[in-house]
């Protein structure tokens, strides 16, 4: 880093009571939510304004100092964490939501607004986005968006947020220009479009994680609160059956019957399959009808619908209240993410053969969600830090490594103690696309350096 | 080092955020007042997990986000879900090893911890002084129910504190009271880490009591009633003392539900309830002061959005009042914004510190709003003191 007062230079854009470099204040943005290895940032600075993001972003051009960004500093994959010394954007204070649109059922708001924030204003309306993520009040929808989540309600019907549900972004780009996606970009047309204007650049930055821009404003589609839900539960003896299910549910029936459905397979029972669902609708009679279509399904290949107190309790007091989640030691996630509904026999083995049973590790359960065309699948385990930590980084390297030479397509990519070296690994057309992408618009790697494409890859 | 002993707690933390809420400044007061994420539980952790493995160490510096934390027990309320991580607890032993390691910590700590020690009470003033505000007031020595004030009702509620005793004796009670043998607590000793006396006070206070035949004591202050009923059990490594302890909230439910005043006088004004932490998140006692004021003819009581476990604080947790007081008072500021949006004339609470801060925010705003404790509705409401003390400009003479 360039011999230079950084302190002071970003005191005079957010003023000092904004900007640290001491010890004690870095150390906490050190880890993520993942294993990754604690990486320090040199500065940490609170922006409150698009125009404070630009001047920050100017300093760190002229001087070459790398920039981060963390939202609620929960990724799974050592995504925003800083891979060499640099500044560290804490977000936390952009959390405004900026307007309701009612009438066109649309909704504004600023990175680090939480979903359950966005969620309990939107329902004091009468509406929802809905399409929340898991994981308590600490996600943030910019954080959510920029890794192409998703999350546990209404994923059959509406996949993950890029899917359909974001509209427009505003980006501050690594130059520091200010743009707008869709809609947006054009002047007096309002935030109402996704596609149009050309290309989808919306789509760019979306799961992009940060290394095309700073996100400082995001508009959302939402949608009345639906007043009707059923919680059902039945637990199959056959994989092959899940995979019909899931079929059953992303074909013909799945956009209108479902809003969600999770899998858990539980590491001593390895060949029990505990199927939950969530069934969405505006009229009694809609949810009587789907819930109808699902059970007679269910009969028709002999299973039972079971009381569904466990689907509560793993919707509401594991999934969204984290209640006693780390009971049994920290989370990690491996072996996770997008694969198709056919396939997911391939991720299904490589956990039972390879970790259960070749490796003996019965920790980690093995749970998905029903996407549309296909599964967002995992592995997770609880571990304690420190005693464990080796044997869990070591294991998880040796699963990751199998299911990613496989057609599991990783769920975020974040840096080097994340996912990056199988994507780097892949030289692929995309891949050459999303350097010379990175390359035009950030020349001098500012943001995000060492994220989702190595250093050298990009001299 | 103190920390030590929380090893385990420190490495649970899962980093999910939960302690910081959804709006993400809204739920903690250091966090609201700090900003950083040093200021958060999930901070504090990382913070202690550096220390424990030797990348950070306590510094000078540090002090204002380890004495500047509220101990409102907002974030613990939080972490009860997902980790169980008693964050009070590792505060207290980081300031602990504040003070063990000789690193500077906040003078108004250090010296609110030397005042209890020297001269008996937080405010260094005479044994005469500590129990002026009982001057008239007739009390039966040995009873065996103590009535202990605390230094706060002591020095700086002595009307509140006398309406309060005469509400008790009103009821029935028969009260002890120290006088000029009273002496504080202890409080200040574990809030600031200073606790090379710690022991041999509680071990003191505790065989003179027994002496003197208590058998409950009765505090208003929620402070003094945990330093009884938690801190020194756990100083003196026993289960049970000689004698037990009820906050007030509780000594006037009991009062109401088994009529032991005659309310006749109807209290016709909007009344809203402020959930002091010590006794809320702390003790979970919500019910027993709802219970109270509702019983009183005439109130119209309106809750605040945030309440009960999801209460903010007042600003007068963990020392902060004293040790960064701008901090306290921005809190405080934030707290009075809930209670105007209740529209209430009345803010009624029952904890000394809390009435003391939100006072003081009253003023600092000039809203026509008066703090009472509860037991001065009671006291108007049975007819024991005039209504005039309702009046949001009243002013009292201590």
């Amino acid at each position: 880093m360039a011999d230079v007062d950084i302190t002071s230079l970003l005191s005079s854009i957010v003023g000092p009571e904004r900007v640290t470099d001491k010890d004690f204040d870095i150390i906490p943005y050190s880890r993520d939510l993942s294993p990754a290895r604690q990486k320090f940032p040199t500065h940490v600075v609170m922006p409150e304004t698009k125009e404070e993001i630009q001047e920050i972003l100017r300093i760190a051009n002229e001087h070459d100092i790398p920039v981060y960004i963390r939202g609620g500093g929960t990724s799974h994959w050592d995504a925003y964490l800083p891979q060499e010394p640099g500044i560290l954007l804490d977000m936390a204070r952009m959390n405004q939501i900026l307007d309701i649109d009612e009438r066109n059922l649309t909704v504004t708001v600023q990175p680090s607004c939480t979903f359950s924030k966005l969620d309990r204003e939107l329902r004091k309306q009468g509406l929802t986005y809905l399409c929340s993520e898991a994981g308590g009040p600490a996600m943030t929808v910019g954080g959510s968006v920029m890794k192409a989540g998703s999350g546990p309600h209404s994923t059959a019907k509406f996949g993950y947020h890029g899917d359909s549900d974001v509209i427009t972004l505003q980006m501050v780009l690594p130059n520091g220009d200010i743009v707008e996606t869709g809609s947006a970009a054009w002047p007096g047309a309002g935030k109402i479009k996704r596609q149009c204007l050309g290309p989808d650049l919306a789509g760019m930055f979306i799961g992009a994680e940060g290394v095309l821009g700073v996100c400082t404003e995001l508009t959302l589609r939402i949608r009345p609160v639906s007043n009707f839900k059923e919680r059902l539960l039945t637990m199959m003896s056959s994989l092959d059956d899940v995979i019909e299910f899931g079929h059953f549910i992303n074909r013909h029936v799945g956009d209108e019957y479902l809003q969600g459905i999770y899998l858990w397979v539980d590491p001593n029972e390895p060949d029990a399959f505990l199927v939950m669902m969530d069934v969405f609708g505006y009229e009694e009679e809609i949810i009587d009808h789907r819930k109808r279509r699902i059970l007679q399904w269910l009969k028709e290949h002999g299973y039972e619908s079971m009381d569904p107190a466990p689907a509560h309790d793993y919707f509401d007091r594991i999934l969204t209240g984290l209640t006693d989640i780390f009971a049994a030691g920290v989370w990690h996630f491996f072996g996770a993410g997008t694969i198709a509904i056919d396939k997911i026999r391939f991720l299904y083995k490589v956990w039972k053969e390879e970790l259960v049973e070749k490796r003996g590790y019965k920790k980690a359960g093995f749970g998905g969600q029903v996407v549309p065309r296909s599964w967002l699948a995992f592995m997770v385990t609880n571990y304690k830090e420190p005693e464990e930590w080796d044997e869990i980084i070591k294991l998880a390297n040796e699963i990751n490594e199998i299911c990613h030479e496989g057609p599991l397509v990783p769920y975020g990519i974040g840096g080097k103690d994340g996912l990056m070296p199988y994507l780097a690994s892949h030289d692929t057309g995309y891949y050459r696309l999303l350097k010379m992408l990175k390359k035009t618009l950030d020349p001098k790697n500012i943001l995000q350096r060492g994220i989702m494409i190595p250093k050298e890859e990009l001299q | 080092m103190r920390i030590d002993e929380y090893k385990d707690m420190i490495y649970a933390c899962g980093r999910c955020n939960f302690c910081r809420g959804q709006e993400f400044n809204e739920r903690c007061p250091e966090v609201f007042t700090q900003y950083w994420e040093s200021s958060t539980a999930r901070g504090r952790m990382a913070i202690a997990r550096g220390i424990l493995e030797g990348k950070l160490k306590y510094s000078e510096d540090l002090a204002e986000r380890i004495f500047g934390c509220f101990m409102c027990a907002r974030c613990r309320e939080e972490c009860k879900k997902a980790a169980q991580i008693d964050v009070i607890a590792i505060t207290k032993a980081m300031r602990e090893d504040f003070v063990e390691q000789g690193i500077p910590i906040p003078v108004e700590g250090a010296q609110m911890a030397d005042s209890a020690y020297e001269s008996g009470n937080i405010f260094q003033e005479s044994a005469k002084a500590h129990s002026a505000w009982a001057s008239g007031l007739q009390f039966e020595s040995g009873s065996g129910i103590l009535f202990y004030p605390g230094c706060l009702a002591s020095h700086r509620f002595k009307e509140k504190t006398n309406i309060l005793v005469r509400v008790l004796q009103a009821a029935g009670y028969k009260l002890d009271f120290l006088g000029d043998d009273q002496k504080c607590c202890g409080t200040p000793f574990w809030i600031s880490g200073k606790m090379e006396h710690a022991t041999k006070w509680v071990q003191d206070y505790v065989d003179m009591l027994s002496e003197r035949g208590v058998k409950e004591i009765i505090t208003p202050c929620p402070s003094c009633f945990r330093a009884f009923d938690e801190e020194y059990p756990s100083i003196l490594g026993v289960e049970t003392l000689p004698f037990k302890v009820k906050h007030t909230s509780e000594v006037l439910e009991e009062i109401i539900e088994r009529g032991k005043l005659e309310l006749k006088n109807s209290i016709d004004v909007v009344v809203t309830y402020h959930d002091p932490c010590e006794i809320g998140r702390y003790k979970e006692i919500y019910e027993s002061p709802r219970k109270v004021i509702k019983a009183l003819p005439g109130i119209k009581f309106v809750e605040m959005d945030r309440v009960r476990a999801d209460a903010f604080c007042c600003g007068g947790g963990g020392g902060v009042k004293l040790m960064f007081s701008e901090h306290s008072e921005k809190v405080s500021a934030e707290r009075l914004v809930h209670v105007q949006a209740t529209d209430a004339e009345i803010l009624s609470t029952i904890c000394p510190a809390c009435e003391m801060n939100l006072t003081h925010a009253v003023y600092k705003a000039d809203a026509p709003i008066r703090v009472l404790d509860i037991a001065e509705l009671v006291a108007v409401s049975a007819g024991i003191v005039d209504e005039e003390i309702l009046d949001p400009y009243y002013i009292p003479d201590d």
